[in-house]
């Protein structure tokens, strides 16, 4: 056998606690590398993939209402850069109007997406399957979206009956329908794919018909500029208009909110792993002093000897990586498999092999690094040190008096306060690893809870109420808006309402050039919003924009902006900058009231008196109103838009506070047998003098406790303060519209709960590895 | 005279070898007996089966009336910190403490002294040994002989019934091993019964009386009577007759 070989067999039995340790905190580390990196591979290529050939638009504009493509076809042929456009008609229908036969019975009524039937294109912006094949139906057939498998329990082969406007139609459903971008709870409207026969069949007779008109350039980035020339040019526009970034965004904000605490968590792992390299590589060096000193003794030289060490290590790490690799491959399908559920099965490439891969070699490099760094320290001790003074690699144990001075405190805790004090580098470890792993729970647990709270809605640029209703139909706007208002006014379980009308004005973006500013205006407008930078406008003359807006004008708070209307031209101070990623995050709000501007927009926000049924209120006024309303109740949206994230947010969040329990309890008794290993001696030192088991078992606890305690609240508040700047930035980064988010703390959660359990895992362990005190000789403790 | 340790029947296994063999001993109040023999006869075996520290396989050892076979780590702990002291060849003590917080942590965990109180007796221990001028050193930074003195003043502070001692000055120098010595025979003289495995005949020479162990069993004993030091000579030379006489 190699050499090497028998030398790390030997080694590798005589400590155990330690090399198991070293092997799992690489396998766990890289494990989790590789995880965070397979999520974020297969996240980027299989939407690169799935967009390749679905082809969603650069640009679209959805619009109700007549549509004149010739205008459309004149200004895009004119327009630089637009390489491609299509319109294509959409049948909106009701959820209510949709009844789903299948291993049960229901409609499709509590669904808050728009539901559109299409036929497929020919050319662009393709429906697939979940092998990214273009879908084919064929009459009496239809394509239910995946996000719908979220809440319903749709089954290919269930029969779905449209029921609407006096026509009744039955589907089968045979495929499923990944849309490339209609396929997240946070966009508006989603896609049921119909056959061109039944399509034509049932375009006019029933459901509302709406257009995406749906543009392409040769530069994607092109399309907010082209937004602001379409607008202008006074095309279709009564409806959403979003661009591809936004798409793209709102298609993978859940996996990225996933893949932000994946990197995260494997990012502290992997620091804990080092910390733990460090300090079972110290312990086994100290252990080894005097065959150190021997082998200097008889003329190897550092070099020599570290390389024998190193090759340990090395053989040790790299075994590791790979058991993590490997391990991640299996079990990265669970965080995959959203993705692999929306954006369909991506081909395995060369990336989804290499980059994985790549990061095993960072972290192999790092680790190497890390240790050739420990093992520096090998070159310091002299023989003398090793075999005479029996000097070690720690730094000097400081001995102070003062024990015997202490008036009341008991023996255990003072004798525990005073060796951990007194010897705080032994202790560092402990510190460091609670203080990390009460990280690694805070951030995603606060993330999580703010995502789920109420108040989450104010950064998403909404206000909370108990409903809001939006008329935004071209024609009968004004009509629509009398009835609302004289509903509203007559309900008396309303305790109060408020409306807010949209306009849309024109102002100078950064550029010098004109560009379209839609503003809410209304009583209280933008009140309940979220402010990065000052407050609500007060004033007739304030404005509060969204941060994309505010970009894009290269204004801050204070600065004054013209805007034109009516022929007019008139100057308004920026009140406050706010988030926002509703109507794809370009808004303003103000309380002037832009009299004889055409409204595009209506929005009323209710609120109810206590004890009134908010959903029942809803449904009511759905029936009484009928369509063309979109009367939502909040709770409800923010359920059906968030709840997702929120739900995959919340598996990521207990897997990983899981993990930094196990975490913590795994080194709690690694560091314990480490550490009772190096203190047999004072352990029988103290049983021999009259201490009982139990007495120096809470010593440890003691100290543990102690050190984790500290560890553990320095953690606990450091994360509930960085970890939303943390979260901040990288939102930022993605450009939603996000810049700066508060957490929305459960302080009971946050700073007593998760805090305590950690303790009390902690001490529980301490406890536990304390055990085997009582199976101490002492006398075969103290003859070593 | 009042019996202070009765082992009756002593038998030890470790690891399925039998290391003691059924050894009665009998101690009383106030005597100073010496434990002599071959390297791996059980010497120390058997002191620390006697204290306590160790579980015999079988027999009885009754210690002030009470059978220690049958105590709990908590009594039996109890009685190591109030009724026992222990000096071992290494002195043990705990590296992160002073000599003189050393010397009180048993005091203090007794707490049946006020801790005023246990500091003026750990004091005056550290005088009467010699060693009040590095009561606040490391005790990694104080000679083998001055960590011997302190491991006695430690094993002193809560004034035992007996002392045990494990080849006490075997790793000193004579001149060192004599001081220790004189102060053992103090303590013995004052009152407290001593017990100590030696493999040195001028310290087995101080005792009162001397046990010789050979192959886990006691095979004889000789009776000196009550040290004084004019008698030392004639008392080593009793010893090492006697010591021939067991081809040690
Ligand atoms: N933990 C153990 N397991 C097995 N055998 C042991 C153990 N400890 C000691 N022994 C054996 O028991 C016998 C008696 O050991 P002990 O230490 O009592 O001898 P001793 O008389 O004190 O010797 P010395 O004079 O060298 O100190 C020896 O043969 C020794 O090898
Ligand atoms: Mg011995």
């Amino acid at each position: 056998m190699n050499i090497n070989l028998k030398i790390l067999k030997n080694d590798f039995k005589r400590n155990r606690a330690g090399n198991l340790a070293l092997l799992l905190f690489m396998t766990l580390a890289a494990g989790l590398v590789v995880v965070a990196t397979i999520v974020v591979t297969q996240l980027l290529t299989s939407m690169t993939g799935m967009y390749e050939t679905a082809k969603p638009p650069h640009f679209l504009q959805m619009h109700k209402g007549d549509i004149y493509q010739e205008a459309i076809d004149e200004f895009n042929s004119n327009y630089d850069g637009v390489t491609a456009w299509q319109t294509v008609s959409m049948i909106d229908v009701y959820g209510d109007d949709l009844k789903v036969y299948g291993d049960s019975e229901f409609s499709l009524s509590e669904s808050r997406l728009d539901i559109g039937l299409v036929k497929q294109n020919k050319e662009y912006d393709f429906l697939l399957d979940k092998e990214r094949n273009i879908i084919t139906v064929n009459k009496g057939e239809i394509g239910i979206p995946v996000i719908l498998l979220d809440f319903y329990d749709i089954n290919l082969g269930d029969t779905v009956e449209l029921t609407n406007n006096g026509v009744t139609k039955e589907f089968i459903v045979t495929a499923f329908v990944h849309d490339a971008q209609m396929n997240s709870t946070l966009a508006s409207s989603t896609r049921m794919l119909i056959s061109d026969v039944d399509f034509e069949d049932l375009f006019g007779k029933v459901g509302e018909i709406e257009y995406l008109i749906e543009v392409y350039f040769t530069d994607k980035s092109m399309a907010s500029d082209y937004q602001t020339a379409y607008q202008n040019e006074g095309l279709p526009q009564d409806g959403q208009a979003v661009t591809y970034t936004i798409i793209f965004m709102l298609s993978a904000f859940r996996d990225i909110v996933m893949a932000l605490i994946l990197i995260l968590v494997s990012i502290l792992l992997v620091m804990v792993a080092l910390m733990c390299i460090k300090y079972t590589v110290m312990a086994s060096l100290e252990e080894e002093i005097s065959e150190i000193g021997t082998m200097k003794a008889i003329g190897l030289s550092f070099k020599d000897i570290r390389n024998l060490y190193l090759k340990k290590y090395k053989i040790m790490v790299t075994v590791g990586i790979i058991i993590g690799y490997i391990l991640a491959l299996i079990l990265s399908n669970v965080f995959t498999d959203h993705i692999s559920n929306t954006f369909g099965k991506q081909p395995i490439s060369i990336f989804t092999i290499s980059l994985p891969l790549a990061t095993c070699v960072i972290v192999y490099v790092i680790t190497n690094h890390y240790c050739r760094k420990i093992l520096k320290k090998l070159k310091k001790v002299t023989v003398v040190d090793a075999l005479v003074n029996g000097k070690g690699f720690g730094k000097k144990e400081r001995v102070k008096d003062g024990l015997y001075k202490s008036k009341k405190m008991s023996v255990n805790l003072l004798l525990s306060m005073w060796e951990t004090l007194h010897n705080l580098s032994g202790f560092v470890l402990v510190f460091l690893v609670m203080f990390i792993v009460s990280g690694i729970m805070i951030v995603p647990m606060n993330l999580l809870n703010t995502m789920k709270s109420k108040e989450f809605i104010n950064y998403m640029g909404s206000s909370m109420n108990d409903i809001l209703i939006e008329i935004e139909s071209g024609e009968n706007l004004n009509n629509k808006y009398e009835i609302i208002k004289k509903l509203l006014n007559e309900d008396t379980d309303i305790k109060e309402f408020k409306e807010f009308k949209r306009v849309r004005v024109e102002t100078i973006n950064s550029e010098d050039e004109w560009m379209n500013l839609h503003v809410d205006s209304g009583y209280k407008a933008g009140n309940e919003l979220k402010y990065i930078d000052g407050r609500a406008p007060s004033e007739e003359n304030e404005i509060a924009i969204s941060k994309l807006n505010a970009d894009a004008l290269g204004k801050s708070n204070g600065d004054s902006i013209i805007l034109k209307f009516n022929d007019l031209q008139m100057n308004f101070i920026i009140s406050g900058i706010y988030q926002d990623v509703t109507s794809g995050g370009y808004t303003a709000k103000s309380i002037y009231n832009f009299a004889g501007i055409e409204a595009k927009k209506y929005q009323f926000t209710v609120n109810f008196n206590d004890d009134v049924d908010v959903k029942e209120k809803a449904s009511e006024w759905n029936d009484k109103l009928g369509g063309g309303y979109d009367i939502e109740p909040m709770e409800e949206f923010i359920n059906q838009t968030l709840g997702g994230v929120s739900r995959q947010l919340q598996v990521t969040t207990i897997a990983v506070v899981l993990i930094g329990i196990l975490l913590a309890a795994f080194i709690v008794v690694l560091f314990m047998k480490l550490r009772l290993a190096k203190d047999v001696a004072q352990i029988a030192a103290m049983k021999a003098i009259g201490f009982t088991n139990y007495d120096v078992r809470k010593q440890y606890l003691c100290k543990i406790g102690l050190v984790s305690i500290v560890g553990i609240f320095i953690g606990t508040f450091i994360s509930n303060i960085l970890g939303e700047s943390i979260v901040s930035v990288t939102l930022d980064m993605m450009g939603i519209g996000i810049s700066r988010i508060t957490f929305i703390i459960n302080p009971l959660i946050a700073f007593i709960i998760l805090p305590l359990i950690l303790l009390a895992v902690v001490i529980g362990m301490t406890w536990i590895s304390t055990r085997e005190i009582r199976e101490y000789n002492i006398i075969s403790l103290i003859n070593e | 005279m009042k019996t202070i340790i009765q082992a009756k029947g002593l038998w030890k296994e470790l690891d399925g070898t039998k290391i003691l063999k059924g050894i009665d001993v009998l101690v009383h109040e106030g005597e100073f007996v010496a434990i002599m023999g071959p390297s791996g006869s059980g010497k120390s075996t058997l002191l620390y089966n006697i204290s306590g520290m160790d579980r015999v396989t079988k027999g009885e050892i009754i210690f002030n009336g009470e059978d220690l076979a049958n105590l709990d780590d908590e009594k039996m702990s109890n009685i190591r910190l109030n009724k026992m002291g222990f000096i071992f060849q290494q002195s043990h003590l705990l590296k992160t403490l002073s000599i003189r917080d050393n010397i009180v942590l048993p005091g203090f965990k007794a707490n049946s002294n006020t801790r005023e109180n246990v500091n003026a007796f750990a004091e005056e221990l550290m005088k009467r040994t010699g060693i009040d001028h590095i009561a606040d050193h490391d005790v990694k930074k104080v000679s083998g002989g001055q960590l011997q003195r302190a491991a006695i003043c430690r094993a002193l502070i809560n004034s035992p019934d007996i002392i045990f001692g494990d080849e006490p000055t075997g790793a000193l120098n004579s001149a060192s091993a004599k001081e220790i010595m004189d102060i053992i025979n103090q303590v013995n003289v004052e009152g407290t019964t001593v017990m100590l495995v030696t493999h040195d005949t001028n310290v087995a020479a101080r005792a009162d009386r001397v046990i010789f162990l050979s192959d886990g069993n006691i095979t004889d004993e000789i009776v000196l009577g009550k040290y004084e030091e004019k008698s030392l000579f004639e008392r080593k030379n009793k010893m090492t007759q006697w010591l021939i006489k067991q081809e040690f």
